[in-house]
């Protein structure tokens, strides 16, 4: 209400309602307002519609007072009347009947508006930011239905005959009327006298074709004045109706006529004047914008604003038809039902939430203009992004799908071999392209239009002009369209959406639909009677009703043709690449009905092309045929692979595919909504799926609802949408029997016990006896559930030291240890990570000293014995070799068990080969870096392929945990045996991550991250990144963010790191590699570390005590508990 | 328990690549236990004779070392009545990189070149540094009544 409008009138207190008493005006409104409706009753003769007999006046004044007075058997009419405003005889007749002569009770029942729930009932404004108006309104209508109602016997037989007729629509018809509330501009007596017409205009018509100013403002110009039977302005409508009356009259859609109800004696500036409008539709509302098919609309605007000039105006004229009709109170005769539920309400909702977010916009486009902010780009896109879960959701409810549909064997042309759910592919796509029953179907409304009857008479019962054979007429709410004739559904969509995911075979299907559904050539008259409606849509546009047009991304095009090629027989099917130098020059003749026999069944094209084509169309004015490119023809069927490519519909590939004739549409995607339900509708408009490709009702049912937060009404939305159009299997779908739609290669799970460094366990257990001792202690004190957190913290904590007991400490006194230690080595000459290259420089620089040229010689022989023979197991080569602080060669594990052998037994390790002593803390690991890509290699090219392979030694022990070091050890295997292989990581441990990173960097094992403190975008970057490169990359995943979704079928090993408390999570886990589009084996392995916790919970796990918390069956303290018996488990 | 790889590497190369005079055969039903022959060396008091030992790879060997013994009579200062023989590599001096090979050569050696001043058989010993030809004649007389082939 606190608008700061400049029209806007000015701000004064409504003291006609709230001081009745005091103000004499309060006794003046409503003898007035009471006999203008009083003096319909009688009627005595059938007056022009809007003029108002004022000599009834006062007859009626008395007739009202009269029964005041007559009824005072213990109802107080006057007390009645003081509080709630001068009632009409007849109501206050029905108030003391309802209310048992109470008048209190009467009193409340006519506030509550319940006294006339008999009656039928009005509809209850929506516009609660007015009330007073509204009530006054209400008021009105109320009385007008209750003097209607009595006042029909008499009426009936005097002014129905009188109706003219009129044989055509005339140049305005009348629809309804309403009461209105309005200010006055100026001041003086006599400048407008009861029920005196008044006229209704737009104060700045003219301005209305610059109206891009008005879009620009903040506020809309809605200025509506009324001026007095001489054509001198009094005053302003009030801004609630002038909002709306401003629309309609600036859309050209209604005319306004009004009478004067009240005004006071002496007006004042901003005084209150009650008006009587009557509304009519104008002839042109009619015929202006009648079916104007949208895919006639070649606009392009190279600059489209998110919400177009259009797109506003078609929203404010949407709102303003509400309005009008609630005001008219007129429903519809007749609608459609499965749209009738949310109508008008969503279509206010609809329009608000734009009118909010333009105001946003608004500001952002302020700050993007700022100096060095770049301008918005035209990929722009509206509309909020869907959560990873609501997309999920959503999908469940698009891809029910029923594995006992009928299958259809493909035509013997079609030379591959389908899967059973490829054959019912083909069954569906084949169903959706002979969609005989839309030809036959009977004349159904469109659902997007409502029926309604013209009013044969009007407010005061008055006949109005009717028109022969109108009765009716149709409204769509949508698009704002008006119409006399009856809106025919069509049925425009033989195609659809196949959403297979990726990797079931979309292109094969489609193939096969291209060689089982086509015609030939003979039987071309058949086709052509079949299709009749959709000839000539521009003369020059040819049928090709022998060819399907493919289009796809660029680098997809190969792959289309050579598929193509491979599923069919030969000579069966006539392909065309159209893309580049390879363009023919003139499609449309090779492709014509006429040139049947030898033109190509398909033709397969890139985005870029018709994109290149629709610009060349377009600056020849749009004259298709004469380009004679893609845009010439009407295709029997046309294919958009990858078709989110054009998710946006404001982008112009979008729009040019938009503009491609076809009989049979489909597109091709493994995500019809990438991240919003917009991108949705994209697709539906390119598939011309009535009533969804219209984006007004599109925003109004699925985009307003969504972003509402009204989730689950938008998505059932959306699935009533995809239901009839979208075909999606998933990979992960199975069988009635339980067996996956693609059989998918196997995969083996082995549990690696890992064996903690004497270190390790020491801190392990000391982690252990204290958990051990808060438990016991609690226990003994009975408060397990009290300390549920300290001990679950606890337990969490012995969780952590199985995988590396830094991430149990605090990182700042690591770090200092780690320091400490790095400098005194630095000291000896030995430094953690040595590099064998350097290390031999140096020896060889100093190469007089025996004892140096010596050591050089080792390590060289080191370099030279990793490929030999462990002498300790025999393992050849050995398995990461290690050497001796007086550099002998053997495994890293033969040496330390060697080791650990001697001093179990008290006896003091010495060399296996030269009997010095040795020990644990001496023995470095031999690190080399062969498991590296050649490419890397490679880059550095000549230098490095002379030199040997880069080996350094490292201490042992430093590379991290037993863990990290058992993760290496498989990472450097499997490297061995197949250099391609990629792995994903799992720990839930995010910080553990942060520790296996700096090993992997160490070992050069290349790797990428995903955890969920990553942005949406980054993390598409990193799977793309995992994905595509040809680098054996390793992903470190966090088990919460990547265990549901990820599709890393790229990859062919699973490492565990840490077990989860259900096998579920680690399964799901386990699942993004094991699924459909795998082609390899999958190992996992699953890291436990023996005699610890972890081997307990796994214990645990069998029992799967932990399912029925994980899917959130039990409430939060059930869960305790459990946990509070399994942790007494672990601890035992 | 499966056999650990470096025993089979180990069998799979005596079996293949034998030492002269020397054999080493695992029994089938324990691939643990091994019969052995050792040839006397030549120009030995030893010479001409064939010696068999048992040898057994205890679990966990290469740690540890293998047990041997002989199984044929000898007169030798280092080798007991029971066939026991004192050789450091077979006690304090045992290395895992040592093999069965290397073992059984350091024994051929030992018959070679007795050391009475380490003895296991005490009175043998002391028969060797008393009057070494006398004991060098009994060793020979044992070896053709116990060691002829």
């Amino acid at each position: 209400m606190d608008d700061p409008h400049p029209g806007e009138r000015p701000r004064k207190k409504p003291r006609f309602w709230v001081e009745k008493n005091e103000e004499p005006v309060v006794e003046s409104v409503h003898p007035a307002v009471t006999p203008l409706h009083v003096n319909v009753s009688p009627s005595p003769s059938p007056p022009p519609p809007n003029n108002e007999a004022p000599t009834d006046e006062q007859p009626k004044v008395e007739d009202s007072e009269l029964h005041a007075d007559s009824i005072t058997d213990g109802f107080d009419t006057g007390l009645l009347q003081a509080v709630v405003g001068e009632l009409a005889p007849s109501v206050l007749q029905i108030l003391q009947r309802r209310s048992n002569n109470d008048v209190q009770r009467a009193i409340n029942l006519y506030l509550d508006g319940s006294w006339q729930s008999a009656p039928p009932s009005v509809t209850p404004s929506t516009s609660t930011s007015l009330p007073f108006q509204t009530r006054l309104t209400n008021g009105l209508k109320r009385q007008d239905t209750e003097m209607s109602s009595i006042s029909t016997p008499d009426s009936e037989a005097s002014s129905t005959p009188m109706a003219p007729i009129l044989k055509a629509m005339p140049s305005k018809r009348y629809i309804g009327s309403f009461g209105a509330v309005a200010w006055a501009t100026r001041s003086g007596r006599g400048l407008l006298q009861h029920a005196e017409k008044v006229g209704i205009e737009r104060s700045k018509m003219k301005e209305y074709p610059t109206k891009k100013r008005a879009v620009n403002n903040k506020k809309q110009d809605v200025v509506v004045r009324f001026t007095n039977a001489k054509g001198e302005e009094v005053g302003r409508l009030e801004n609630g109706f002038a909002a709306w009356i401003s629309v309609l009259i600036d859309q050209k859609l209604c005319s306004f006529e009004g009478s004067c109800v009240y005004v006071p004696d002496r007006l004042k500036t901003g005084e209150t004047v009650y008006l009587q409008l009557q509304c009519f539709f104008v002839r042109s509302a009619f015929d202006k914008r009648k079916f104007v098919k949208p895919d006639s609309n070649r606009a392009i605007s190279p600059f489209e604003e998110l919400e177009s000039r259009d797109e506003k105006d078609l929203r404010l004229r949407q709102v303003a038809m509400v309005k009008l009709f609630e005001a008219i109170n007129l429903s519809p005769s007749r609608n459609n039902e499965s749209t009738e539920k949310h109508k008008r309400q969503g279509l206010l909702q609809a329009a608000e939430s734009a009118e909010s977010k333009e105001q946003k916009e608004k500001t952002k486009a302020i700050t993007s203009t700022l100096p060095g902010s770049s301008p918005p780009s035209e990929e722009n896109e509206e509309g909020e992004e869907l959560e990873q879960d609501q997309l999920d959701s959503l999908y469940k409810k698009a891809q029910s799908f029923d594995f006992n549909t009928p299958t259809l064997e493909p035509a013997s042309t079609f030379s591959m071999d389908l899967r059973k759910y490829q054959k019912q592919a083909l069954h569906w796509m084949v169903g959706k392209e002979r969609d005989e029953a839309a030809e036959n179907r009977e004349l159904s409304m469109h659902p997007l239009w409502e029926e309604y009857v013209w009013p044969t008479q009007d407010a005061d019962n008055n006949p109005v002009p009717t028109v022969d054979e109108q009765t009716m007429f149709y409204v769509n709410p949508y698009s704002g369209e008006l119409s006399l004739e009856f809106p025919r559904q069509e049925q425009n969509c033989l195609g659809g959406i196949l959403a297979d995911e990726m990797g079931l075979g979309k292109t094969i299907e489609m193939l096969s639909l291209i060689h089982t559904h086509r015609n030939s050539v003979q039987e071309k008259d058949s086709t052509v009677k079949r299709l009749p409606r959709l000839s000539k849509s521009s003369a020059t546009v040819e049928q090709a009703p022998y060819t399907t047009l493919v289009v796809a991304p660029m680098s997809l095009l190969a792959q289309w043709a050579s598929e193509a090629e491979k599923a069919s027989k030969d000579g069966t099917l006539k392909i065309l690449l159209y893309y580049g130098a390879e363009k023919s020059a003139n499609l449309q003749k090779l492709c014509c009905e006429a040139n049947g026999a030898n033109a190509p069944n398909v033709v397969i094209t890139s985005y870029g092309t018709i994109l290149s084509e629709f610009n060349q169309v377009a600056a020849m004015d749009g004259n298709r045929g004469s380009h004679g490119g893609l845009f010439s023809l009407e295709y029997f069927r046309i294919i958009l692979d990858e078709a989110h490519y054009i998710k946006n519909r404001q982008s112009k590939t979008a729009k040019a595919c938009y503009e491609l004739s076809a009989t049979h549409r489909w597109v091709l995607t493994g995500t019809p909504i990438v991240n919003r339900l917009e991108d949705l509708f994209s697709l539906v408009r390119f598939l011309k799926v009535e009533p969804w490709s219209n984006f007004s009702f599109w925003r109004t049912f699925i985009t307003v609802p969504f972003e509402s937060k009204d989730f689950l009404r938008a998505l059932d939305v959306v699935q009533t949408v995809l239901e009839p159009l979208v075909l999606r299997r998933t990979k992960d779908m199975k069988t009635p029997s339980g067996e996956a739609l693609v059989p998918l290669p196997p995969r083996t799970i082995e549990i690696d016990k890992i064996q903690l460094s004497q270190d390790e366990r020491e801190v392990y257990d000391y982690i252990y006896m204290r958990a051990k001792r808060v438990f016991a202690q609690n226990a003994e004190a009975g408060t397990l559930m009290k300390s549920y957190t300290t001990i679950f913290a606890q337990i969490l904590r012995l969780r952590q030291s199985c995988c590396h007991p830094v991430l149990t400490r605090k990182k700042d006194i690591v770090a200092e240890e780690e320091d400490a230690a790095e400098a005194s080595d630095l000291a000896n000459g030995l430094a953690d990570d040595m590099d064998l290259q350097s290390l031999i420089e140096r020896f060889q620089s100093d190469g007089e000293q025996d004892a140096n040229s010596f050591g050089a010689h080792v390590l060289k022989q080191i370099q030279d014995e990793s490929n030999s023979e462990c002498p300790i197991c025999s393992e050849e080569p050995m398995l990461d070799q290690a050497v001796t602080g007086c550099w002998h060669s053997a495994c890293k594990e033969c040496l330390l068990n060697y080791i650990n052998h001697q001093r179990d037994r008290n006896i003091l390790p010495l060399c296996f080969n030269c009997r010095n002593p040795i020990n644990a803390r001496d023995i470095f690991e031999v690190v080399r870096h062969d498991h590296l890509l050649e490419e890397d290699s490679l880059q550095n090219s000549i230098e490095s392929s002379s030199q040997t392979p880069r080996i350094s030694l490292r201490r042992i022990g430093l590379a991290g945990s037993a863990k990290t070091q058992a993760l290496l050890g498989h990472l450097k295997a499997e490297r061995r045996e197949d250099r391609a292989t990629k792995s994903v990581v799992f720990s839930q441990f995010t910080s553990f991550l942060d520790l296996i990173e700096p090993a992997l960097t160490r070992d050069h094992i290349p790797f990428v991250r995903f955890d969920g403190s990553m942005s949406q975008k980054q993390r598409a970057i990193v799977l793309q990144e995992f994905n595509e490169s040809s680098q054996p990359y390793v992903l470190l995943l966090s088990l919460r963010a990547g265990g549901v979704g990820l599709n890393l079928t790229c990859a062919q090993r699973v490492f565990m790191m840490d077990p989860w408390w259900s096998f579920a999570v680690e399964a799901q886990a386990i699942d993004r590699v094991h699924r459909m589009g795998q082609t390899k084996k999958v190992k996992v392995v699953r890291f436990v570390v023996e005699g610890s916790i972890e081997e307990k919970m796994l214990k645990i796990q069998d029992r799967k005590k932990f399912i029925a918390s994980s899917l959130g069956m039990m409430s939060d303290e059930e869960k305790k508990l459990q946990r509070i018996e399994d942790i007494k488990e672990l601890l035992s | 328990m499966a056999l650990p790889k470096r025993i089979i590497k180990e069998t799979e190369r005596l079996m293949n690549e034998p030492v002269p005079g020397i054999s080493a055969v695992p029994h089938e039903d324990n691939l643990r236990y091994f019969d052995v022959t050792i040839d006397g060396p030549s120009q030995s008091p030893y010479e001409g004779g064939l010696f068999k030992l048992e040898l057994f790879l205890p679990d966990d060997y290469p740690m540890t070392p293998p047990k041997i013994r002989f199984l044929t009579k000898i007169y030798h200062p280092n080798i007991d009545r029971l066939g026991r023989i004192c050789l450091d590599v077979l006690k304090s001096n045992w290395s895992p990189a040592l093999q069965i090979r290397t073992i059984l050569l350091s024994i051929q050696a030992l018959l070679g070149a007795p050391n009475p001043d380490d003895p296991l058989a005490n009175d043998v010993a002391q028969k060797w540094k008393e009057d070494q030809n006398a004991a060098i004649e009994t060793a020979r007389q044992w070896t053709q009544e116990h060691a002829k082939p």
